[in-house]
């Protein structure tokens, strides 16, 4: 295995999630340019020093018609005219797989400072609409066409296998809910900040929290959402110089201190039929969690202080806990109950509200995690701190537990 | 006045100082004691509604009910009548919070029945937007006067989150940052913090826009003033549009106030057009009567007001000067480049585009003038604008023109009286920029249209 990555990442700034673009009237590159325009004052980096560019999207051609996004961040800049850049895709983990090509080309020595931007606008079309070009992260033919809402019948049916081998009660998904819009509450720039929600709602089980797809009620699901968020990533040599500007010490400055990635089998039921005889429901999601911590030189998860993991539904949050290792296989249930996941707990998950109460534009998702977890490991977090955070890990999933990858960072 | 930032975990041991479990809400059947009822069922176990009869209350939690559409408001909620349940429930009550009609009076006979029945550590909040918190609790006990307070939701609270709080003489510090706390993290609130002064922050501000928008309207015409008026000055609802929904004897109500007990150096802008005094007595009273400065008929035709003549006519068939500049502005905001369209704007030529800048310019000298008297600093001007009436806060506007001189030049070729605090600031030489919350996205408030 490799060892732990030498990059550095200086902040970035991410759009309000609560924003609807489409009422704006703003087009496109609206987003993109309000997402890096505020991550170069947040971070005080002229435009100017940017060397490089990667763009996370994961369906801007069918969302907005549009295509080549990676030549949409010279729009944000006069001075980016020119630059080298590129998009990358891979569905819901788009931003993670931006965020490692990124810190690969500064590992291999090409560029010094890079921006990341992931980036979505999805109420350009109606839910429905919606919902079946996000069935293209699964195997549409296969898996989403002429189902009314692919994905929350494919995570449905992660928590029917858990239900299966372990048992699951829906008040433990309701927790988790429950958890990610309070916490919400506590993050300016979540979507759902001041929605109207408690545990009582995320569990009802009438018109006001209808299904979806099997046991997935609308409580129970992320967000559609516009959002971009920009982050810089740069080489010990420059963050050694950056730090020094800002009056920091490098230790300061915090590092992506390992990562993991892999991709599994397209078909939910492939993945299921795999791990029929591990005690994890989706091995290769643990395999990248593992990896991640390993290269961070990490022993397990009470070496992280936070986490930002991939709730696209509740029954994926329930899936991260026990594969991050909170509990045993199975017993993800315990976590909730004792309020280990709270910001003031021993492992809390999703401080900012994650994707059900941040939201979840989708290619943007695994760079706002990634910012979250700056934010909170250099304390900038505001009300969603958590005490002390000195280590923090992502888990961002594409697809059905399609591609995962992780990130550990720390200070 | 004061705000110091905090750090999350000084929130929390603030917040769990003190506990709110229980709510009375008084008056739940009107428009603000409902939705401020359903939106402390959020975060309070048992919020009671009550109203002059059971019945009442009952429409009441029927309307909260379908306003956040949660049936858990419901499982949370208690109903009754002031005459049989008022004391046994303000005896229990953390928090009594007064939404009665906006009559001294009555909201005076209220306070008497609740000073005699409160428990002495109980907090008592009025949602009132145009009496003044100090009065209200005159001559009241001290413990009723330290733990009294104005919470001022803008309506509908589910959507608006810019709240004012306001002290009174003796408030307790304490409690002032335990609510303000709650209330942000709670119940989702953005918190300002503004003096006790006619109308507070919010209205008195916002108000007298709309005012002078609706002044302009006798001369120019409805359509023409909200388009010179319109999105691209920084605004998602037009002004004569939001007098229409928010209704022109509440708009008469908040203006009326100001106008009778401010004497400040746009005066005039807060006089109500006496079109308006007079076709409200023929019941024009915006959306909530079906006919304002617009109304759309059964086809969805939209149709104008002639404020001089009281008459109607379609509005398809209204001619307006060239106003391309608009068009330019909203394409450039459209692709998020906000300062070059503040720039065209700011040039464009002709008499529309100068009154339109006359309007903006007369909101950012009217804010900045404001300053020490209805909030310590622009900030709370800037925040509830922007978070309260979903306008470019005025502090958004000067940094978007370039800053302080660009502003100072723009206000003064406009007649208007320059703001002292600008003036200063232009003179200075420094670049600063005036809004610094990096969470609040100034771009949302440049709609492109």
């Amino acid at each position: 295995m490799a060892a732990g990555s030498d990059v550095y990442v200086l902040g970035g700034y991410q759009t309000d999630f609560a924003r609807n673009w489409t009422k704006e009237n703003k087009h496109f590159s609206a987003l993109m340019r309000e997402s890096v325009l505020g991550a170069l004052e947040t971070c005080d980096i002229a435009p100017e020093e940017i060397e490089s560019a990667h763009v996370g999207n994961f369906a801007a051609e069918l969302y907005c018609m549009q295509g080549h996004l990676g030549a949409f961040f010279t729009e944000a800049h006069p001075s980016f005219s020119g630059l080298p850049t590129g998009r990358h895709e891979a569905a819901c983990a788009s931003g993670s797989i931006a965020v490692l090509a990124a810190s690969a080309e500064i590992e291999a020595g090409r560029y010094d400072l890079q921006a990341v931007v992931g980036i979505e606008q999805m109420k350009t079309v109606a839910p429905d609409v919606g919902g079946s070009y996000l069935g293209t992260a699964a195997w549409y033919e296969q898996e989403a066409e002429g189902v009314d809402f692919p994905f929350p019948t494919l995570f449905g049916k992660l928590g029917d296998e858990y239900d299966k081998r372990y048992g699951l009660k829906d008040e433990h998904l309701a927790e988790i809910s429950r958890l990610n819009y309070d916490n919400a509450k506590l993050n300016p720039n979540a979507q759902t900040r001041s929605w109207y929600m408690n545990k009582e709602h995320a569990l009802c089980r009438t018109d006001d929290n209808p299904a979806v797809g099997g046991r997935i009620r609308i409580a129970d699901c992320s967000q559609v959402t516009d959002g971009a968020v920009c982050v810089f990533l740069a080489s010990r040599e420059y963050a050694e110089k950056y730090a020094k500007g800002m009056g920091l010490k490098l230790e300061q400055i915090p590092r992506i201190k390992g990562w993991g990635h892999n991709t599994a089998r397209m078909r939910f039921a492939d993945k299921v039929a795999e791990s029929a005889n591990d005690e994890y429901v989706l091995p290769h999601v643990r395999s990248t969690i593992l990896s991640a911590m390993k290269r961070a030189g990490i022993d397990d998860v009470n070496g992280i202080d936070a986490i930002e993991t991939h709730d696209c539904f509740t029954t994926s949050e329930y899936m991260a806990i026990d594969h991050f290792g909170i509990t045993k296989p199975g017993e993800s249930w315990k976590a909730v109950d004792e309020g280990w996941l709270e910001i003031d707990g021993k492992h809390p998950i999703n401080p900012s509200g994650g994707l059900i109460g941040a939201g979840h534009p989708v290619g943007a998702t695994g760079t706002r995690q990634l910012l979250d977890c700056y934010k909170q490991v250099t304390g900038t977090a505001g009300d969603f701190q958590v005490d002390g955070a000195k280590n923090c890990q992502t888990l961002n999933i594409g697809g059905s537990g399609t591609t995962s990858v992780s990130f550990v960072l720390g200070v | 006045m004061s705000q110091t930032p905090q750090s999350a975990a000084d929130v929390r041991r603030l917040l769990a100082s003190r506990k709110i479990e229980k709510v009375v809400v008084l008056g739940a059947n009107g428009t603000m004691g409902y939705g401020s009822a359903a939106l402390f069922t959020q975060a309070v176990p048992q919020v009671t509604f009550l109203a002059r009869t059971k019945a009442k209350a009952e429409e009441g939690l029927g309307a909260a009910v379908k306003q956040v559409r949660s049936p858990t408001v419901a499982s949370r909620a208690r109903v009754g009548s002031y005459q049989d349940d008022l004391e046994a429930a303000v005896a229990g009550a953390d928090l009594i919070f007064e939404a009665l009609t906006e009559d001294f009076d009555v909201k005076k006979e209220m306070f008497d029945k609740v000073e005699s029945c409160r428990s002495d550590d109980s907090i008592i909040a009025t949602v009132t937007s145009g009496l003044s918190i100090n009065s209200l609790c005159e001559g009241r006990n001290d413990s009723f006067r330290r733990n009294f307070l104005g919470l001022h939701f803008f309506n509908p609270p589910n959507v608006i989150v810019g709240t004012e709080l306001i002290a009174g003489a003796d408030t307790d510090a304490e409690l002032l940052d335990f609510i303000e706390a709650f209330s942000r993290v709670r119940l989702g609130r953005e918190m300002i913090r503004t003096a006790d002064t006619p109308a507070f922050a919010g209205n008195r501000v916002g108000f007298k826009v709309l005012n002078e928008a609706a002044q302009l309207a006798e001369e120019l015409g409805p359509v023409l003033v909200d388009r010179l008026i319109g999105p691209y000055t920084g605004r998602a609802l037009t002004p004569l549009a939001t007098i229409d929904l928010v209704g022109w004897d509440i708009h008469r109500a908040i203006v009326d106030n100001v106008y009778e007990k401010t004497s400040d150096e746009a005066h005039e802008t807060n006089k109500l057009p006496a079109y308006m005094d007079r076709l409200m007595e023929k019941g024009v009273l915006g959306n909530k009567t079906g006919r304002g400065f617009f109304y759309k008929d059964d086809d969805k035709k939209q149709h104008v007001l002639d404020p001089k003549t009281g008459d109607y006519s379609p509005v398809a068939d209204v001619k307006l000067p060239d106003l391309s500049y608009i068009d330019d502005v909203a394409t450039l905001y459209k692709e998020g480049r906000y300062e070059e369209g503040m720039q065209i704007f700011l040039g464009a030529e002709g008499d529309e585009a100068a009154l339109a800048r006359k309007v903006v310019a007369g909101y950012i000298s009217y804010a900045f003038h404001r300053v020490g008297e209805v909030t310590e600093t622009i900030d709370g001007i800037d925040r509830i604008m922007g978070m309260g009436f979903n306008w470019a806060p005025p502090s958004v506007l000067v940094d978007t023109m370039g800053g302080a001189a660009a502003a100072v030049e723009m206000i003064s070729k406009t007649g208007v009286d320059v703001p002292k605090f600008l003036e200063d600031a232009a003179k200075s030489g420094k670049p600063e920029r005036f809004f610094n919350h990096r969470r609040i996205n100034i771009g949302k408030f440049f709609v492109a249209g």
